[in-house]
């Protein structure tokens, strides 16, 4: 029995108080409450001929605004850079994290993010009128180039939604790997769906379905509130379950970190593989030693899965692009052209009923239904081009996934899989090599090498 | 010791985050049921503000702006304790989230034993099968919502709380398209029958054939009659085609019912579901809507709105025009040939209002609630307010015509407030307002003294306007299937106008109405006269297709329906013509009353006024 554990009375107390904030975090559901009840209150009904005097509004400083969030942007992701890589200990990530929900959550709104940030690039690409600004694609680029040089820096401290979801994580219960994998997909079918409603300019699906924004910002959705508190919820239990089974710009970055150049370590040491970091990772990315020895299999057998599963690419990017193709004009409905036109068409076929806000604005503009008609035709166009390239994303993710998962590596040591990992730096403090780099200049002769184990800690409680 | 310390900090921190969040949700709860402006009192001052009497009277104004202040101030005091709240609830949030983190500190999840050896092969393996399985689950789920989605937005499903009144659109055509089945072409119409000798088995027959969709597309009525007999009587079940104001829906002279009956005998009963006295006397026309009929009737003691059961015509409810702020104590002089009670109510499946001679309006819910009740003043009209009301969603149009301060007026069928107003430049007049669609958008046309005009029925701007009436104008515009307006009137002329241009595409005045209005459908407009004429003209061309002198007065407007024109005189006959081609007489039916007001039309039932009794003919009898 490994020392350190809780006691059955602190376990108890434990239990208490994690149902405590479950029930509580429920109830933080409560910033909803005021948004929603200010829109029903209306301004002063003057019928008298009273006329309001001209509203007028203060020209925001939005653009000043935008250089500042990069200039924190870029700061934090220096800061996470330096903590995760160069000095490997946690509380400058806490700091971060805890700054970043305050600057860019509380006080910025949670707007602009970097995960909104690709439905603004992509809508850049195809809009020759839609103007994007430059803090925005700075905030999609960055965490990207910094994810491509030092790994997902970014999701560790500098994401306001991934250091909620951290500062949050009290317990560390595990998700079965088989299952972690297959929730994994989705961030990416989420990215495609994203694009493709981007791409047809239909819809912001990541800032419309965002969980964390009501929080942010004491008010809105009251659903979306209440799916955002019951994120956190599970954040408490287990780790950042939005930023690996949802966020779709953490697809990206994890992309990207796979091939970063230099890699997030626990230790710049020899691994001595003590095994106390196995369970300290909440998003389960550290990769126990592997020998490769569990199952002997011929190498045709081998061989012939993976030429199976290679196969199966093409198939299933072909296959799942004509499947979102054909769904077009189901997708198209939550475009709001699309949508106009039923309204129009049923309000003529039901000039009985009230008429939507939508019809009465509709026929203000002048416009005409075969004008709508033809615009809801380029639509659907457009719906069955990006549905069948968004299509053989998620194709192409769920084939390279399985042949992924054909392939077996030795692994001598603990490893971090660059692409799962969020540089938390939870394990950082597990790491005894890490402790004793920690303590004394990196390369000092005293830090115990994989061969000599005498200074490990007999105690893990003690050395931690 | 320090470990005890985080974790009372953290359940306190917890009780009270779990009393704050009870108080600020009952807080929550309770702002959000207040409706400061819509309180019964603040209702009640405001329809005496609008009806004119804060000019005359500063304590009430001032009175309206202490409340308006009142029930503000206590809003924002309570938003405030609200927003407050939140701030001291994340405040407790963070405290806890620490408190925990510190409680934790130390106790880190270490492997309980020797970590087994990994079997990555197993793990592969079933990874690859949760993926498919997951690949598969989310499949099914777009598909499902993919179909349910479809189904979501079929046309036939109101969309955004857009109520589905009717089967069919009654509403004119758009540009050409066309409401009505048999209006557009008329050979699809039952079979004519011989002149006297009207049978209704054919009709029979094909309402059988269509029985099942019938039942599909019963109204929501049908499950309140259920629910309100507990079990006692079968379902009942009610046809969505409504008639919710004079001669339609849309006030147009049309109507897509089907099974309408071809034969009574008011006499001996035969296809009379039911007949009653009419309560009090009034010239105003029958709705339909649902289980329920509407009507109105007014004597100098009380003006009332009626609503009866469709099927029984049993009272369902009724309510009187009583105190209503600055009502006239004293009966206007009317006409009586016009009466107190000349206007048709309106509804618009939500409410139901109507308008009497005193300039009193009053909306009650359908059932029987009153809404909002407001004055207009008396109308400066030397025979009497005629005019009936005109829903189109939540706008209630009243043609307030009168020789002091003619106008145009659309009313919130909601609460009675004035949405807009069209100051007039005519005489008065007795007729009543129509809505149209051209070219996809809404025009309400309204007859005046000398013009007729289509005004924006959102807005009250003027689209449209020709100068071609005279004399007194009695009857309502109507408009054809094929988009041509028409407006006429005895002692002026008939006009058809273009109402995409305003154009006039031809006159004409061979044959002219008093008081029944025109009636269109692709080809044909027809004209009942008060001297007992009814003529048919080309909707093209002006052309005289077809006229029949039936002797007796026609006050009563023609409806088009099933491909049939149904006209009643003032005798008390009503006479059915073929709406094809010939304009042939297919039956005729004497039904000893004499009969004023134009019959409203539901699937396989007529609902028809006459002087002395209202009754129901239905085929099913």
């Amino acid at each position: 029995m490994m020392k350190g554990r809780m006691d059955k009375k602190t376990a108890f107390s434990v239990g208490r108080i994690s149902a405590a904030v479950l029930s509580l975090l429920l109830l933080l559901s409560c910033p909803a409450l005021p948004l929603g009840a200010q829109s029903r209150f209306p301004r002063p009904d003057f019928e008298s001929g009273y006329q309001y005097p001209e509203l007028s509004y203060a020209v925001p400083s939005e653009t000043v605004w935008g250089w500042i969030d990069v200039s924190v942007l870029l700061l934090l992701l220096c800061v996470m850079t330096w903590a995760v890589h160069r000095k490997r200990t946690r509380t400058p990530i806490i700091i971060s994290s805890a700054l970043s929900v305050g600057y860019f959550g509380f006080f910025r709104g949670g707007c602009v993010c970097s995960i909104g940030s690709v439905q603004n690039v992509a809508l850049a690409l195809v809009d020759p009128g839609y103007h994007l600004p430059i803090y925005v694609l700075l905030f999609f680029l960055l965490p990207l180039v910094f994810a491509l040089f030092f790994g997902r820096v970014f999701c560790g401290g500098v994401c306001p939604f991934g250091a909620l979801q951290d500062l949050v994580n009290v317990k560390n219960l595990r998700i079965s790997r088989p299952l972690a994998k297959a929730l994994g997909v989705i961030p990416w079918i989420y990215l495609s769906f994203t694009l493709i409603y981007a791409l047809t300019r239909s819809q912001f699906l990541i800032c419309r379905f965002d969980p964390f924004i009501g929080i942010f910002r004491l008010g809105g959705d009251f659903g979306l509130i209440v799916f955002g508190v019951a994120l956190l919820i599970l954040a408490v239990f287990t780790g950042r379950p939005f930023c690996r089974f949802l966020c779709p710009y953490g697809a990206l970055l994890s992309l990207v970190s796979a091939v970063s150049v230099k890699k997030i370590t626990i230790t710049p040491h020899k691994c001595v593989n003590c095994q106390l970091c196995h369970s300290s990772c909440p998003v389960d990315a550290l990769r126990p030693p592997y020998g490769n020895t569990g199952r002997e299999e011929s190498r045709t057998s081998s061989v012939g899965r993976v030429l199976l599963y290679a196969l199966l690419i093409p198939l299933l990017t072909v296959g799942c692009a004509f499947l979102l193709r054909s769904w077009a004009p189901q997708m198209s409905l939550a475009n709001k052209e699309v949508h106009l036109l039923k309204l129009v068409t049923y309000s003529e076929q039901h000039p009985d009923g009230t008429p939507t806000p939508e019809v009465e604005a509709f026929y203000a503009q002048g416009r005409t239904k075969e004008e709508l008609q033809r615009s809801v035709d380029k639509v659907h166009s457009d719906f069955r081009l990006y549905g069948f390239w968004g299509g053989a994303l998620i194709g192409l993710v769920i084939g390279l996934t399985l042949l992924s998962l054909t392939t077996r590596r030795k692994r001598p040591d603990y490893e971090i899989a660059q692409r799962e990992c969020v540089a938390c730096g939870r394990c950082f403090r597990y790491c005894p090599q890490n402790m004793a780099a920690a303590a004394k200049p990196v390369g000092s002769a005293s830090v115990p090498s994989s061969t000599d184990t005498s200074s490990t800690p007999e105690s893990p409680s003690q050395s931690i | 010791m320090k470990k005890d310390i985080f974790r009372n900090i953290a359940i306190v921190t917890a009780i009270f985050m779990i009393t704050l969040s009870t108080m600020l949700l009952v807080n929550y709860l309770e702002v959000r049921n207040v409706t400061p402006l819509q309180s019964e009192i603040a209702s009640t001052l405001k329809t005496l503000n609008e009806s004119g009497a804060a000019s005359s009277s500063p304590d009430l104004a001032e009175q309206i702006r202490e409340l308006d202040l009142l029930a503000r101030k206590a809003y924002f005091v309570r938003e405030g304790h609200l927003k407050a709240g939140v701030y001291i609830l994340l405040a407790m949030a963070g405290i806890l989230t620490l408190c925990l983190r510190f409680y934790f500190e130390g106790t880190r999840t270490l492997p309980e034993e020797d970590i087994a050896p990994l079997d990555e092969w197993l793990l592969h393996s079933k990874s690859r099968s949760y993926v498919l399985g997951l690949v598969g689950a989310l499949a099914v789920v777009a598909i499902v919502l993919g179909f349910l989605s479809g189904k979501y937005y079929s046309p036939g499903k109101a969309v955004d709380g857009v109520p589905d009144t009717s089967l069919i659109s009654d509403l004119p055509p758009t540009g050409g398209t066309v409401g009505g089945k048999y209006d557009e072409d008329p050979e699809d119409a039952p079979d004519t029958l011989e002149d006297g000798d009207v049978d209704n088995e054919e009709v029979k027959d094909k309402n059988e054939e269509e029985g099942g969709a019938k039942e599909e597309n019963a109204s929501s009525d049908s499950k309140e009659a259920g629910g309100e007999e507990s079990g006692e009587k079968e379902e009942v079940s009610y046809s969505k085609v409504t008639s919710n104001a004079f001669r339609g829906n849309t006030s147009n002279g049309q109507s897509s019912a089907r099974g309408i009956p071809t034969a009574w005998d008011l006499q001996s009963g035969k296809n009379i579901l039911w007949k009653i006295p009419t309560p009090k006397p009034g010239f105003n026309s029958p709705l339909i809507n649902g289980r329920r009929v509407f009507f109105t009737g007014a004597d100098d003691s009380e003006r009332v709105l009626y609503c009866v059961d469709i099927n029984t015509g049993e009272e369902l409810w009724h309510l009187s025009a009583t105190d209503i702020p600055l009502s006239p104590s004293v009966m206007p002089a009317v006409n009586p040939d016009t009466g107190l009670a000349a206007s048709s109510a309106a509804t618009n499946g939500k409410a139901v209002a109507a308008a009497f001679a005193t300039g009193d309006i009053i909306c009650a819910d359908m059932e029987g609630n009153r809404l909002w009740a407001r004055n207009l003043g008396v109308p400066d009209n030397h025979y009497g307010f005629a005019s009936s009301l005109l829903t189109y969603g939540d706008l209630l149009f009243v043609q307030y015509d009168n020789d002091s301060s003619p106008k145009v007026m659309a009313l919130s069928m909601t609460n009675g407030a004035t949405v807009w107003t069209k100051e007039r430049r005519e005489l008065a007049t007795w007729s009543s307002p129509t809505l149209a669609t051209v070219g996809g958008k809404a025009q309400l046309l309204v007859m005046g003294n000398p013009h007729v005009c289509a005004l924006d029925p959102l807005t009250g701007e003027t689209l449209w306007s020709v100068d071609c009436m005279s004399g007194e104008v009695g009857a309502s515009p109507c408009i054809s299937s094929s988009g041509t307006v028409f407006a006429a009137s005895e002692n002026a002329k008939m006009v058809a106008i273009d109402p995409s241009s305003g154009e006039v595409l031809w006159e004409g005045n061979d044959y002219l109405p008093e008081i029944a209005s025109p009636a269109a459908t692709k080809d044909l407009v027809y004209i009942a006269t008060s001297y007992g004429c009814i003529a048919a003209y080309s909707t093209s061309t002006g052309e005289l297709i077809k006229d029949h002198d039936l002797g007796g007065q026609f006050y009563a407007s023609p409806v088009i329906v099933e491909g049939k024109v149904y006209m009643a005189n003032t005798d008390g006959k009503v006479y059915i013509f073929s709406a094809g081609e010939g304009f042939p007489l297919i039956g005729s039916i004497d039904t000893g009353e004499a009969t004023f007001a134009t019959p409203a039309f539901t699937d396989g039932k007529i609902v028809i006024r006459s002087n002395d009794h209202i009754y129901c003919v239905s085929a099913a009898q």
